[in-house]
């Protein structure tokens, strides 16, 4: 909400972006552990001698500390919560597309515990390496929840009873599944695939690849029309 | 007070100077109308000619007017070694070191996903194409310290792996006459796990 106060101390927080503020200032959206995202200002932080320049990155966990009224807030202190090692490559970006998420489905201000602890777990398996989509998929899942478009997997919405793993059903947008008519195109899978994609078995490739595709029509919708710049960046680098 | 239109004009004008304020803009004002008419005329000459014809080096996007500028025209520069840098000022301050004596490249810019630069608005195609020329050996990488400037810099590493061009990332490290007491946990993590072997046998 903006208007109201806020202040938190060393509270642990992420960086997701930032953007140059003035002459030597710096205008952050963060996340942090308690209160959610967070719009701040960093005065100062783009001195050449500013001590921030080193701390206040993405990605890194850090503990910030912050006073404040309307919707920004000024940043009181800045220092690391634990050694990270840095993104790379593929990871980095994946890194980048989670913050673009966040910035586009989650308000300032809602504060989204359980939103933090799946950040910090995705960043934790893109450090880890190996393929980055399982953690990538992960996060949407839980990031729609979270925000509380979360997906209905286990039952059939048009006769309110549980899936038939076998059978095969149409996902709903907004509603969940619903027996697929004959020969029917869209959004379309097996009972049992849906199940599976509830219970996050992103270890599979098919229930990795099967869930991309749901998952990527239910952000687009919510998205309404907006485009994540990330994944478009990432098209191009791949070309 | 109430400053006449063109006053306003003239102040407004000069605030779009990094570190210009109300105050600075009106001290500059005052001093070209009051007693450096000549040298507002200069100003203005100098500065329609620059933005009339400044652009950007077909070869490294540094300013310049002509088709080259006068690195990439220098032929007793190294045609081989390309150094990434993100803006002209970066440039400035490497040929000021006194050690570099290949070529440069300009992005302009960095790698920034979330707001949309690329590498088409970093002119990587222009980089790319000279990767492929033949000529080029390596290319130095020295994008900024900071998550951009390594996404930025991973990036063209794996499209000069494409093209058999060496690519490398200048040292990060404890600042010339600093103390590790002072030096941030990052700085001092990059530093220790880049150290450099001593007396090499």
């Amino acid at each position: 909400m903006s208007g109201s106060t806020s202040s938190a101390d060393h509270e642990d927080s992420y960086v997701l972006h930032a953007w140059p503020y003035q002459e030597t200032s710096q205008i952050l959206e963060a996340l942090g552990a308690q209160h959610g995202r967070v719009g701040l200002v960093a005065r100062g932080a783009r001195r050449p001698t500013s001590r921030w320049r080193s701390v206040l990155q993405p990605f890194l966990p850090l503990r910030l500390s912050w006073v404040g009224r309307g919707a920004l807030y000024t940043l009181r202190s800045a220092e690391p919560a634990s050694f990270a090692p840095a993104l790379t490559g593929l990871a980095l970006m994946g890194g980048f597309y989670l913050n673009e998420l966040i910035l586009n489905f989650v308000r300032r201000g809602d504060p989204h515990p359980g939103l933090f602890i799946a950040y910090s777990q995705a960043l934790a398996d893109l450090r880890a390496g190996g393929d980055t989509e399982p953690a990538l998929r992960r996060f949407e899942f839980q990031l729609l929840a979270e925000v509380g478009y979360g997906l209905n997997l286990d039952h059939d919405v048009l006769n309110d009873v549980p899936l038939d793993p076998a059978a095969v059903y149409e996902y709903r947008l907004e509603q969940g599944p619903v027996p697929a008519a004959a020969g029917g195109g869209g959004l379309t899978f097996t009972g049992s695939e849906l199940l599976a994609i509830g219970r996050g078995e992103f270890s599979s490739p098919v229930i990795l690849r099967l869930s991309k595709r749901l998952f990527r029509a239910v952000l687009a919708h919510y998205l309404d029309g907006r485009t994540l710049k990330t994944r478009e960046v990432m098209a191009s680098m791949r070309r | 007070m109430a400053f006449t239109p063109l006053m306003q004009d003239l102040l407004a004008a000069l605030r779009c100077l990094p570190g210009v304020g109300p105050k600075s803009s009106q001290r500059m004002a005052f001093h070209l109308l009051e007693r450096n008419r000549e040298g507002a005329q200069r100003i203005i000459t100098s500065l329609a000619a620059a933005l009339e014809r400044i652009g950007l080096c077909s070869r490294c996007r540094m300013f310049t007017e002509t088709q080259l500028c006068t690195i990439c025209g220098d032929s007793r520069r190294d045609a081989g070694v390309v150094c990434v840098v993100e803006t002209p000022a970066d440039v400035v301050a490497i040929e000021e070191s006194g050690v570099y004596r290949g070529r440069y490249f300009v992005l302009m810019g960095r790698l920034s996903p979330l707001d949309g630069i690329g590498p088409e608005q970093l002119g990587v195609p222009v980089l790319e194409s000279q990767m492929a020329d033949g000529v080029t050996r390596e290319i130095i990488l020295a994008t900024s310290a900071t998550v951009e400037g390594e996404a930025t810099s991973g990036y063209l590493a794996s499209l000069a792996r494409e093209h058999r061009v060496r690519a490398t990332r200048i040292a990060h490290g404890v600042p010339m006459g600093g103390e590790l007491e002072y030096v941030d946990a990052g700085t001092l993590s990059h530093a220790i796990t880049a150290r450099t072997p001593m007396l090499a046998d």
